[in-house]
């Protein structure tokens, strides 16, 4: 056993995800090895169609075997139905243990359920979600989960430490030799950008497609020179699953004060200035803050340089306005994302690559000056998690969470104090996701928290006036005289759940729930 | 059977009903909602010592939770006994 | 001076709004036993908002209960759990008769002293919800000195006025004269009533406005997105500050020269602009004094 940075006991060793480099400090693992990929291939000009009858065509052609490692990515998001197809085939065709390593899981995704059961899925690795994260937390797989962010999945892929034996990338619209794109079709995604890495990297790519198109496919995104396969189905997606409609800004008060303190914040930094970029969720208190910052970039008539991460129609809006120069997409959101990026060349798509890998020349994140993020907890030392829930069941991936914390020049984390009785600052919390030394503050309703390593931050919003500001302390003081001394949750020894740093250390693991 | 109720489901509210026991059978409570795993032994104080000041000795409790803290709890408890103490048998 | 730019209704039977309205930052909340609560709950609300209230816990805000009117028959076992709770105000509801708010004063008293809460110390708030009681405004504001502020009704006003709501609430317009007029003669505030369409900021704008130009202190609120709005109206801006500040100087500097005419960028001030530009500082939290608390 090992205490890391985070304070965390972690062992040396961990049944079924091998030995542990343990967390050091968020800068602190040295990259090591190099990239080379695939293995090389030819096509001659004498197979020009690269399309297949059906998945299991494709299963079979691509190699895959029991035991072997395969990629999805999530921009279909709860409107997916390739991943539940691929993984029916496989079964069918008697293929087991497999390792499935999506970008991300959402409820659609229940259906994994008997096949984790019956043993044709052996591991998840990179996201969890709802049901899933249920089973995994009850002891249901036999090997834990293995989360990474959005840049540490990347990192993991390019580095070697996972190979992809097959990636199933759903392709809103693609051409019979391999060309795709996520921003035309009636499944249309916009953004592809978190399935590029596995079409690099993947020993074997497939793309299925409900859009099958004259060569060349428009607006190209993955290239042919990546793609092995086509399958051509009736359906790879719910288009209502895939994207939402107009998203607006909440009404809800507790959510626009909390936004309202992030937003002052914000606004008492250095970084409110022309040329500022910026991230937030698409979720209530993110919109909102959104929605004040603009407000207060048309008053003070600031214009900003970019918006990045995960797109929304209110971003879109932004740069219309003049507000932003350009969109750095690795995810649309909604239709006006989607409709945006296929139309205007200053919305432009990234990979998660080029957004979040701490091993390249350079990601996205790290030319981000502000970015506003969620959490279930905070703790004293603004440790975060957002992977456990209240009862310690793993239900939530990272997400870019680490990665846009690490990067961004000011990481807010948006918070009510409560949600009903369960407090969100504690003494320590229950996972750490993301490490408090890359927190810059954590805002609620009942007040601003800055992290005292940002005194410079301090003295700004000292200087504004209207910050709200408490410490850190305070908010865990006040939240505990709320709702009284907690029992602490049950658990087993085994480990179900390991955490990964997007260096590829491990920050935190994950406990078996009790049987109650 | 003579009972009552007070509270709501709202957010922060619990909805409490309290219901006829025989005489000697004591104090039993149920409890459900998403607290209850990390506050269900505080719920289970609150209610009890909220009976012993009213000088409640046997009823059935049963308490459905939407993030109630002690003090909503308790106010719920002692609406709904007061209530239970003027309604009189159907 | 106590700032009552904005009272915050909080309905007394729901924990949610009791326990965090005040984080909204209103001057002052109202927990409402009265119109909020259903007949039916009149009993929990006021075991919840006594709780609520002995807890204590309401940042800067000035603490008051709406009770329920003296013509039913709750009234007395609401102030009887409340007041012993050591709260600033209550505000009753449908005051009509003076000699009313005599006996409240008579009635608070005896709770203070038995509760050992320094007598005098709960302020009263009349809500004139009947063309009577705006009638009476004066007498009514007089009647105890407790009392702190009155404050014209809503709909209970227009129905008792036998008219109905217009886009610009002109039927209000006389009351809400009479209001302001009453309260000033008698050194107490004029609050104004809730503005209902919780989702028309531009409209509540106007409509603060104009009460504010009419000569109120302040307005209550139904909901929290309602208080920067109207607090934006109330409160004094930069340059008014900044002039305010100018004039009450040159007051200040001309007294202590013993002169009697006041300069100010070269143009003479009178008295009434010095007594207004020292109630604009006393507004923006900068001098002490202004109307009784």
């Amino acid at each position: 056993m090992t205490i890391n940075a985070a304070g965390r006991n972690i062992p040396d060793t961990i049944p079924g995800y091998g030995e542990v480099r343990h967390f050091k400090g968020h800068d602190r693992r040295p990259p090591e090895g190099c990239r080379f990929g695939k293995r090389n291939r030819a096509a001659f000009n004498t197979r020009r169609d690269k399309t297949l009858p059906d998945l299991k065509a494709a299963i079979s052609a691509s190699g895959l075997k029991s035991g072997m490692t395969v990629s999805f990515h999530h921009h279909l998001r709860d409107g997916d139905y390739v991943v539940n197809a691929v993984i029916d085939a496989c079964a069918e065709m008697g293929i087991r243990d497999l390792v499935i390593f999506p970008t991300a899981l959402f409820k659609v995704h229940k259906h994994l359920t008997k096949h984790i059961q019956n043993g044709v899925i052996r591991q998840i690795m990179g996201s969890v979600n709802g049901p899933i994260g249920q089973l995994a937390s009850e002891g249901g797989f036999s090997v834990p989960v293995v989360l990474r962010s959005h840049g540490g999945r990347p990192r993991a892929v390019t580095s070697g430490d996972v190979v992809i034996d097959v990636a199933f990338i759903a392709a809103p619209t693609a051409d019979n030799y391999g060309n795709l794109t996520g921003a035309v079709g009636r499944s249309a995604c916009g953004s592809l950008g978190y399935a590029h890495s596995d079409a690099h990297y993947a020993q074997c790519v497939v793309a299925v497609t409900d859009n099958l198109v004259n060569y060349p496919a428009p607006c190209i995104q993955i290239p042919q020179f990546f793609v092995d396969f086509v399958v051509p189905v009736d359906k790879i997606g719910d288009p209502a699953g895939i994207v939402s409609g107009t998203t607006r800004v909440t009404r809800d008060p507790m959510r626009l004060l909390i936004a309202r303190n992030a937003a002052k914040l914000i606004e008492a930094t250095p970084y409110f200035k022309d040329g500022i970029s910026f991230q937030t969720g698409a979720g209530g208190i993110s919109l909102a803050v959104a929605a004040y910052v603009r407000e207060a970039m048309r008053e003070r008539g600031i214009k900003g340089s970019f918006g990045l991460g995960g797109i929304t129609e209110f971003f879109v809006d932004m740069m219309k306005e003049g507000l932003f120069e350009r969109l750095l997409d690795v995810q649309s959101f909604d239709l006006a994302a989607v409709k945006s990026i296929a139309e205007n060349p200053n919305h432009v798509e990234i990979s998660a690559d080029w957004y979040a890998n701490p091993w390249n020349a350079g990601c996205a994140v790290n030319m981000l000056d502000t970015v506003v993020l969620g959490a279930t907890e905070v703790d004293r030392d603004f440790n975060v998690n957002v992977n456990t829930e209240a009862d310690g069941a793993m239900l939530h991936g990272i997400g870019g969470h680490q990665d846009t914390a690490a990067g961004a020049q000011l990481t807010i984390i948006t918070t009510p104090l409560l949600r009903g009785r369960i407090p969100c600052a504690v003494d320590s919390v229950y996972t750490v996701s993301t490490p408090g030394e890359v927190v810059d503050a954590v805002v609620t309703e009942f007040g601003v928290a800055v992290n005292p390593r940002r005194q410079d931050l301090i003295d700004a919003a000292r200087e504004a006036g209207d910050v709200p500001l408490v410490t850190m302390d305070e908010l865990v003081e006040k939240a505990q005289e709320l709702t009284g001394p907690m029992t602490p949750v049950e658990t087993e020894d085994r480990i179900i759940g390991v955490v990964e740093y997007r260096d590829g250390t491990v920050i935190d693991v994950v406990k078996q729930l009790k049987k109650k | 059977m003579k009972t009552a109720q007070a509270g709501t489901l709202e957010s922060m509210d619990c909805i409490v009903t309290v219901t006829e026991t025989e005489k000697g059978r004591g104090i039993s409570i149920a409890m459900e909602g998403a607290s209850i795993v990390r506050f269900g032994e505080a719920m289970l104080k609150a209610t009890k010592d909220t009976l012993k000041d009213l000088g409640v000795r046997d009823i059935s409790v049963s308490i459905q939770d939407n993030g109630a803290g002690d003090l909503v709890l308790k106010a719920r408890v002692e609406a709904a006994v007061r209530r239970f103490a003027g309604v009189r048998t159907p | 001076m106590r700032l009552r730019r904005t009272k915050l209704y909080l309905p007394g039977n729901n924990p949610n709004m009791l326990l965090r309205g005040h984080l909204f930052g209103p001057d002052g909340v109202i927990l409402d036993l009265e119109d909020a609560v259903a007949m039916s709950e009149k009993d929990a609300a006021r075991i919840l908002v006594r709780d609520v209230l002995k807890r204590g816990d309401f940042g800067d805000c000035e603490v008051t209960v709406r009770i329920n009117g003296m013509d039913t028959e709750y009234w007395k076992t609401d102030i009887e759990t409340v007041v012993p709770c050591g709260i600033d105000g209550i505000r009753i509801p449908k005051v009509e008769d003076p000699k009313d708010i005599a006996l409240m004063d008579e009635a608070l008293s005896q709770i203070e002293s038995k509760a050992r809460i320094p007598v005098g110390r709960t302020l009263i708030f009349c809500l004139l919800e009947t063309a009577l009681g705006v009638w009476r405004a004066f007498d009514i504001a007089r009647a105890s000195k407790r009392v702190a502020a009155i404050c014209p009704g809503g709909e209970d006003l227009r129905a008792d006025l036998k008219t109905t709501r217009s886009e610009n609430s002109e039927e209000l317009i006389g009351p809400r004269r009479m209001i302001a007029l009453a309260a000033h003669a008698a050194g107490v505030d004029a609050l104004d009533t809730v503005y209902a369409d919780i989702t028309d900021d531009a409209g509540l704008r106007r409509e603060t406005e104009w009460v504010k130009q009419l000569g109120f202190q302040g307005k209550s609120v139904i909901h929290p997105n309602q208080i920067p709005v109207v607090h934006d109206v109330f409160t004094p801006t930069a340059k008014e500050i900044e002039q305010a500040k100018k004039i009450v100087e040159a007051a200040a500097e001309a007294a202590a020269r013993g002169l009697g005419a006041v300069q100010v960028d070269g143009r003479m001030v009178d008295k009434p602009v010095v007594k207004r530009a020292e109630y604009t500082l006393q507004r923006a939290g900068l001098k002490a004094g202004g109307e009784k608390a």
